[in-house]
């Protein structure tokens, strides 16, 4: 890029040994980063790297621990997102910060409104939008429309606009993109790149591939919270930087897998062209009984809904599913239990979707089992307490008591009970979302064996998880998303890191020659 | 929860065991009635005598089986303001079901009761399947039973008077000395606790009070539950109609409207979380004889209308003060 010698001496933005930690865990350390003019800057990395903690600093939300920050050769601080606003700093954020209610121009001069006597002054308000939906091109949306009443791809055009109003210097798109489709995103970019040869420097973080290759100038990747290189764009083909974002250290203890015996029965769980909305598209697999199948692919591509889908939780899906071969209608989770699937679902957020934080251990651990211990309505207090006490000694869950709120048991413990809630019901089916977040590795451990014992005993297991250390030692086959559909199946030693991110970013390179047995 | 499977009697004999496990906000409702007792006899020696216990239990029955009801909505997070009219329409129309020939008084009960079940199911319907608040449903079928009421009654007090099965559930003695009503009341208390602690059906209210979604992914028909808890309420609701008209011997407009606030007023004064999901039942038995006692000593002591509404409303309001204080736990 020619523009890059425009500020050859210094850049328009540096960052040096910037460290952010959260309690124990450390989300950024000693990270550095330099934002030129004129240039677009592309972040990667995978979940959890430290990218947003990053944007969030540059964007005055969160205040870095150490380090510093210079805007023109200048130490600066910002002690609120009002303050990176002022200093030219603007975010255009992955989930809308729109209001619906609001019209187009008083959701972009929604910070700073113009006044006049005190209040707000529509006309000018009205030429600010205007201005700045101009420059966004996207001026065939009116300013007095409603917000609610565009299309998902004109709101996130007004959310640019929103960020161009404050006449920003360095503007920073995260995800932008990811809830357009191909057509507007081809828009978007014109509009991305008219910008930088306006002279603004535009940091631009996505997951795709191919959008960083078309539009990214400089390359910044992150692996656990440190910046591992900085490139320019072009000169790493996409395996190598693939490469730059793997290679944690894990080592996580993980049962071995046993031999895949093929059997003739139908399998337990099948789906075919399950469909939701443009959340779940033409899904289609099978989950024999003993066998382990991982959902990968990056966070919120789907893999939650399918797993919400199977279990009748979500309206108006399409498709079929058969239990052992059998067409059957799940149209809620009462059904998906009841004996002629018996489907469990672990649920992605304990704390609000599989447990009732007030409510005893006990009474927590039997919720879903009730049926089975009670006749006519009416529990029976002795099976019932067999039952827990076998469970309570199968997952050994360390509580004080049956008779405490579950809440104030560790999370490892929360999610053991989670889970033996379900196993009192002896399900034929275990589906999983992301059981293992936000629990200690001592309990992860415990929880691999046990999915391992599930599948032996004659369970089908599906698995979502974010964490690809897992899908690979836990698994023996994963199927990945990518935009709601299963865009690649992994089996036995094919499930290796490389692939699986390979996969997830739907590369298209020479990663599949390499994997190959 | 567990506090009230203990069996009322039993209290004196495990009395530790029962204070550790026991919520606070019951020990707390409790030791209000106590104190309530105590400075009122400082005043006059009768508060004491056994004639006026029972008199006040009686006329405490009528709201406790009327908060029963409300209680079971309030657990599950939704509230029941149709109370008033669907308690009105249950005494008229036992009243009504008098004239029906000879098998009238036989099923006046019966047919009051089932009134005001089928108002409930309205309002379960309303709030589960086509997810009104049920703040709004519950105020809009109050308004409609009133309307239906009045067309009945054409606007006037209606001439039927209560038959004599209702008048004697109300008054009368089955047991010599103990009014019918507080017995009536004690039989619907120990089912609800049956309910509450025993029976599947109530650990799903219980469940949905604290999170719906945990409930409904747990494989709980939420929505049938809803529907059943509405219609318990209206059943209640009702049936504290039926007992009230055949208490005053017969059913009058708006005969309901002083019970809705008190209802309520007895389940959250109890420790039950107007946000739904806590609560034991022994402690809207507590909160409907705190806030008879309330009533009744206060119109005793002879202070004017206004001045009593003032002090009854403060003593709610600094009593929901207290226990707002108390950290979750129950």
């Amino acid at each position: 890029m020619t523009t890059a010698e425009i500020q050859a001496t210094s850049p328009l933005f540096r960052m040096e040994g910037v460290s952010k930690r959260y309690g124990g865990v450390r989300a950024l350390e000693n990270a550095k980063l330099d934002v030129e003019a004129g240039q677009i800057h592309a972040i990667l990395g995978e979940n959890g790297a430290g990218k947003s903690t990053l944007i969030k600093i540059m964007a005055g939300v969160v205040a870095a621990d150490e380090g510093r920050m210079l805007l023109d050769g200048q130490d600066i601080t910002f002690r609120s997102p009002a303050a990176a606003s002022a200093a030219g700093i603007a975010c255009v954020f992955q989930e809308l910060s729109l209001i619906p209610d609001l019209s187009v121009a008083d959701n972009i001069a929604i910070a700073n409104p113009p006044r006049r006597f005190g209040l707000i002054d529509r006309r000018a308000q009205r030429a600010i939008a205007e201005e700045a939906l101009a420059r966004a091109g996207a001026e065939d949306i009116h300013p007095r429309a409603a917000v609610k009443d565009l299309p998902l791809s004109r709101r996130q055009m007004v959310e640019i606009a929103k960020a161009l109003a404050s006449k920003p210097r360095i503007l920073i798109l995260d995800e932008a993109t990811s809830a357009l489709t191909a057509g507007d995103v081809a828009k978007v970019f014109a509009v991305l790149k008219r910008l930088r040869s306006e002279g603004l420097a535009l940091l631009y973080i996505s997951h795709r591939m191919h959008e960083i290759a078309e539009l990214a100038d400089t390359c910044t990747v992150f692996r656990n919270g440190r910046n591992v290189a900085s490139f320019r764009a072009g000169t790493r083909s996409n395996s190598e930087v693939v490469e730059m974002m793997i290679g944690r250290e894990y080592s996580n203890v993980f049962p071995p897998k046993p031999p895949r015996a093929v059997i003739a029965k139908p399998p337990r769980l099948e789906c075919r062209n399950l469909g939701w909305g443009d959340r779940l598209r033409d899904i289609s697999l099978s989950v024999a009984e003993g066998e382990v199948v991982g959902l990968g692919g990056l966070d919120g591509q789907g893999q939650r809904d399918l797993l919400l889908a199977l279990f009748g939780v979500l309206r108006g899906a399409t498709g079929s599913v058969l239990i052992d071969g059998v067409p059957m209608t799940i149209a809620s989770p009462a059904v998906a239990r009841a004996s002629r699937s018996a489907m469990a679902l672990i649920p992605e957020d304990r704390k609000t979707e599989g447990l009732m934080l007030p409510m005893t251990v006990r009474e927590n651990l039997s919720f879903a089992a009730l049926d089975h211990v009670s006749r006519g309505g009416i529990i029976d207090r002795t099976a019932e307490e067999q039952l827990i006490d076998e469970m309570v000694r199968l997952l050994a869950i360390k509580t004080a008591g049956l008779d405490i709120p579950v809440g104030a048991l560790s999370g490892g413990n929360q999610q053991k009970v989670v889970i033996a809630k379900w196993l009192m019901r002896k399900p034929r089916i275990v589906l999983l979302n992301d059981p293992t977040r936000g629990i200690d590795v001592g309990t992860k451990q415990e929880m691999y064996q046990l999915l391992r014992r599930l599948a032996d005993a004659g369970a089908a297991i599906l698995f979502y998880s974010t964490d690809y250390d897992e899908l690979i030692g836990c698994c023996d086959r994963v199927l990945v998303l990518y935009d709601g559909r299963i865009v690649r199946e992994l089996e036995g030693r094919d499930i290796t890191e490389h692939a699986l991110i390979a996969s997830a970013l739907n590369v298209d390179d020479g990663d599949r020659r390499g994997t190959a047995a | 929860m567990s506090d009230t499977s203990e069996d009322r009697i039993s209290i004196r004999t495990r009395l530790p065991a029962f204070l550790r496990r026991a919520d606070p906000a019951v020990l707390t409702a409790f030791g209000c009635i106590l104190l309530l007792l105590l400075l009122s006899s400082l005043y006059s020696s009768n508060f004491l005598s056994l004639n006026y216990l029972l008199q006040q239990l009686k006329v405490a029955s009528f709201l406790g089986v009327v908060a029963a009801g409300v209680m079971v909505v309030i657990l599950l997070g939704h509230i029941d303001l149709s109370v008033p009219w669907v308690m009105t329409t249950g005494a008229m129309m036992a009243c009504a079901a008098a004239g029906f020939g000879s098998v009238g008084p036989v099923i006046a009960i019966p047919f009051g009761i089932i009134c005001g079940t089928a108002f409930g199911l309205l309002n379960g319907f309303g709030v589960a399947y086509l997810r009104i608040p049920s703040m709004i449903v519950t105020l809009a079928s109050n308004v409609v039973a009133q309307g239906l009421m009045v067309v009945y009654t054409g606007g006037f007090s209606p001439q039927d008077s209560a038959p004599p099965p209702v008048r004697w559930l109300a008054t009368g003695f089955l047991i010599p000395g103990l009014p019918n009503a507080i017995l009536v009341w004690v039989a619907i208390s120990a089912m609800m606790i049956f309910l509450f602690t025993r029976t599947a059906f109530g650990r799903a209210v219980y469940g949905i009070g604290n999170s719906e979604r945990a409930a409904y992914l747990s494989g709980v028909d939420t929505r049938r539950v809803v529907m059943i808890a509405f219609a318990i309420s209206g059943a209640l609701s009702a049936f504290g109609g039926v007992l009230l008209a055949g208490y005053s011997s017969k059913a009058a407009q708006a005969m309901g409207d002083a019970y809705l606030l008190p209802a309520i007023a007895a389940v959250v004064l109890g420790g039950t979380s107007i946000l739904g999901g806590r609560g034991s039942y022994l402690g809207t038995v507590a909160g409907v004889i705190l806030i008879t006692l309330l009533q009744s000593i206060l119109s005793v002591m002879q202070m004017p209308e206004a001045g009593r509404q003032i002090v009854y409303g403060v003593v709610i309001i600094v009593m929901l003060l207290l226990y707002g204080r108390t950290p979750p736990n129950r």
